[in-house]
């Protein structure tokens, strides 16, 4: 035996799960949404995704390398300084990108998505700290500065068109009427199935085809990465708040009628089953214990489903980075008591 | 009887266990080694003070040092010879402990306490506290103090879960001894009054819960392969459902907790009149050349017994005196093997752990995996910015039972347990100042 013999406290043995591997997970549950993105609205969301991903890393690289003194010197370290970064990178950077390109719509600028991007990663996230210390969530604070600078409430339709089913009434009851084709398209009315699949549906790049959202959400939940009742949690509280609140548009015309047929549609419109699914459970943002996640989630689908029904806007970003807010005092007062807690209690 | 399936509890992780490596070679009695080195610390609470000088002859299992105070167990010669010296030397814990050295002389005289034919309870504790038997599962605590429980106690728990990866000696005893262990078992529950008799074995050892069912007073839990599942509090939940409070002990519940070992060691004090200076751990690890299940005399030398398994067949990245959840990193080989050592692993750097620690992503997995329900991570958080009292407050620290499951989960690789510890070290320190 010679001095290579390391001396640290137990456990001596970890598991293999790392920082970028779940981050990478994470970029491959994006996938199919980035995908579904790209055949609804063409080269536009290509160039919107890799802009959006190669402006984050590039932003963290910067930012790296001026804080770790690559410049000084004459930029004698700047070989180490980027093998450094290099060993340091963990693909968060690249999910924030990832995530912020598919929360836009497609009619957004190359160079709206960059200063997006770049506000995104040096403002919300390093200047806190980097990695595991930003208290809000960067996408979604990088979509709410964009919303407020560059008024992107525009959105485009999907390429392919609604599937044209008869029956398609919901967009009404939804409040959000952004989500029909604004002008030229045939396609008024909009069912169900054309919101899961997102077929004739304005909206969000990674938002808009709802089944490549659920098949992320399983990949997610089957790695472990999140835990499978969280969307799940939200989005049922949502809907039935959504639904409660549209039950009071129906006072006039006799009684409240809880129309449970819009509970889909609810749920399948807009940006919340995207939010539900990547944003939300984001690790850094949001609640440690399980206490305070159940309190959090019920709190931003309550939230989401008033402001939603009030301002007939797309909320989900303001609500996360409202919520984000509030993520430290949940932590501090929501504690998980210890095991045999009670008994004691009983004790006394 | 019968077997019946544990309960489940919140929490724990579930690390690759590794046993094939040593499960399957029987135990095997290691010759004496040239000198022994006994820890006079063999056990929670004080050390024991040395009865012997150097100089003197001594038989194998006689007392060389007498326990002191309530909390602290006698210690015997694990060899016959003469007691070359008598001096302090830190262990791999850290602390400086007192090591008396005994040269080995062959074919010496044994020592034995006269055999008890049908004990009594009074007859049963004193000869456990006479031969110096303390919990052979890691902690250490004399077994004389727990038969002598203030409250009234009706279960005996037997631990044959071993939910440490790597460690064996306890399966390959409860395969080999399982006669021995229900009777130490019989006796311990007579001293205690105890009426019930349990044993939990995790259900990776399906061989040992097998032999276990025959016994019709001994009741059979297949445990959850879950770590760590043989925790006190954790074992005591799964068998009986009986959840221990906080600040409060087994023994108020009527639970008594001990491990196999500690069954064939009370079996063999007597029945043969042993003291306990021998006992059987497992040397394994993928940098050993012959992963093995050893009888060892107490205070043979790491070196030695690394040397009797064929030495190591790569460079250790880590050696490690225990489990590889809770056991101590050993810096070199000079170190002695306690009453408390179950196992001595040569962990190579595929098995190791060395990464170097990323930020915390406050994913909040070391709270969902805790077994006591703590939130390790705000330990982490507040004793790094040297808030103790806050770091004891929002992580309830002082619950806190070291298993290693948080750090074992994080992805980030948090030096967790070692926040636990120091933050621990200094609510003492503000104690003992107060």
């Amino acid at each position: 035996m010679d001095n290579t013999v390391v001396i640290s406290t137990p456990p001596h043995v970890k598991s293999k799960r790392t920082t970028r591997g779940i981050m990478i997970d994470v970029c491959i549950a994006l996938a199919p949404a980035a995908i579904a993105g790209l055949v609804f609205f063409g080269w536009l969301a290509l160039m919107i995704e890799l802009v959006a991903v190669a402006a984050c890393v590039a932003t963290e690289f910067v930012y790296f390398f001026i804080a770790n003194k690559g410049f000084s010197n004459k930029c004698k370290d700047a070989g180490k300084v980027c093998l450094r970064w290099c060993k340091q990178f963990d693909f968060t950077s690249v999910v924030t990108g990832l995530i912020l390109a598919l929360i836009l719509p497609a009619t957004a600028k190359w160079y709206e998505v960059l200063i997006g991007s770049i506000f995104a990663i040096a403002v919300v996230k390093m200047l806190f700290g980097g990695t595991g210390k930003n208290l809000v969530n960067p996408a979604a604070a990088g979509r709410v500065f964009m919303f407020l600078s560059f008024a992107l409430t525009t959105y485009t339709a999907a390429q392919i068109p609604a599937l044209n089913f008869e029956s398609g009434i919901f967009t009404d009851a939804t409040n959000l009427h952004w989500l029909l084709p604004s002008e030229g398209n045939p396609a008024t009315k909009i069912t169900v199935l054309d919101l899961f699949l997102g077929t004739g549906v304005a909206g969000c790049i990674g938002e808009t085809c709802k089944a490549a959202i659920l098949l992320g959400y399983v990949y997610l939940a089957v790695r472990n990465v999140i835990k499978w009742w969280q969307p799940l949690l939200f989005i049922a509280v949502f809907g039935f708040a959504a639904v409660f609140m549209s039950g009071f548009t129906y006072i006039a015309s006799g009684g409240y009628i809880y129309n449970m047929e819009l509970f889909l549609p609810h749920i399948f419109s807009g940006g919340v089953l995207f939010g539900a699914v990547f944003m939300f459970p984001d690790y850094v943002t949001s609640p440690k214990g399980v206490y305070g996640q159940i309190i959090y989630y019920v709190v931003a689908a309550l939230l989401i489903a008033i402001l939603r029904y009030f301002t007939k806007l797309e909320v989900t970003s303001f609500v996360i980075m409202l919520l984000n807010l509030f993520v430290p005092l949940i932590d501090k007062y929501i504690i998980q008591k210890p095991f045999g807690y009670k008994k004691q209690k009983e004790g006394k | 009887m019968k077997a019946v399936k544990g309960k489940y509890y919140f929490g724990g992780v579930h690390p690759k266990g590794c046993k094939e490596l040593a499960s399957s070679s029987p135990l095997e009695t290691m010759p004496d080694p040239e000198r022994v080195a006994v820890s006079t610390l063999q056990s929670l609470g004080n050390p024991a003070v040395p009865a012997v000088s150097a100089g003197q002859a001594v038989k194998e299992g006689e007392l060389i040092a007498k326990a002191d105070g309530a909390i602290s167990s006698d210690v015997f010669a694990s060899v016959a010879g003469t007691v070359e010296e008598i001096r302090e030397e830190t262990a791999a814990s850290g602390a400086k402990e007192t090591f008396i050295v005994i040269k080995t002389q062959s074919g010496g005289e044994k020592f034995r306490f006269p055999v008890l034919n049908d004990p009594t309870a009074e007859e049963i504790k004193e000869r456990i506290r006479d031969c110096g038997i303390v919990g052979l599962g890691g902690a250490g605590f004399p077994t004389a103090v727990k038969v002598a429980p203030e409250t009234s106690v009706n279960t005996l728990l037997i631990n044959g879960a071993e939910c440490e990866p790597y460690l064996t000696c306890d399966h390959r005893l409860m395969l080999e001894k399982t006669e021995e262990i229900v009777r130490g078992a019989r006796y311990l529950a007579k001293a205690l009054n105890a009426t019930e008799i349990i044993i939990g074995i995790e259900a990776n050892k399906p061989d040992a819960i097998k032999l276990f069912e025959p016994y019709e007073d001994v009741k059979v839990v297949i445990l959850r392969k879950q770590y760590p599942m043989g925790g006190e509090k954790q074992l005591i939940y799964v068998t009986t459902g009986k959840k221990v409070g906080l600040g409060k002990l087994p023994a108020d519940y009527g639970v008594v907790v001990q491990n196999v070992g500690t069954c064939f060691a009370v079996c063999e004090a007597v029945e043969q009149g042993k003291p306990l200076y021998e006992r059987a751990l497992t040397v394994s690890g993928k940098a050993v050349k012959e992963p093995k299940n050893l009888w060892v005399k107490v205070g043979t030398s790491v070196k030695d017994v690394v040397e009797y398994c064929g030495g190591e067949s790569e460079t250790p990245k880590k050696v490690v005196q225990g489990g590889p959840m809770t056991g101590v990193a050993m810096a070199n080989y000079d170190n002695y093997t306690h009453k408390t050592t179950s196992g001595i692993l040569l962990l190579s750097a595929k098995e190791a752990a060395a990464d170097e620690p990323t930020p915390c992503l406050n994913c909040g997995k070391c709270a969902d995996v805790c077994p006591m329900r703590l939130m390790p991570m705000n330990t982490a958080f507040y004793s790094a910015a040297g808030d103790f009292e806050a770091a004891a407050k929002y992580g309830n620290v002082s619950y806190c039972i070291e298993c290693g499951a948080c750090e074992y989960v994080c992805p980030a690789k948090r030096p967790l347990i070692q926040a636990i510890r120091k933050t621990k070290a200094e609510l003492r320190k503000t104690k003992q100042g107060e």
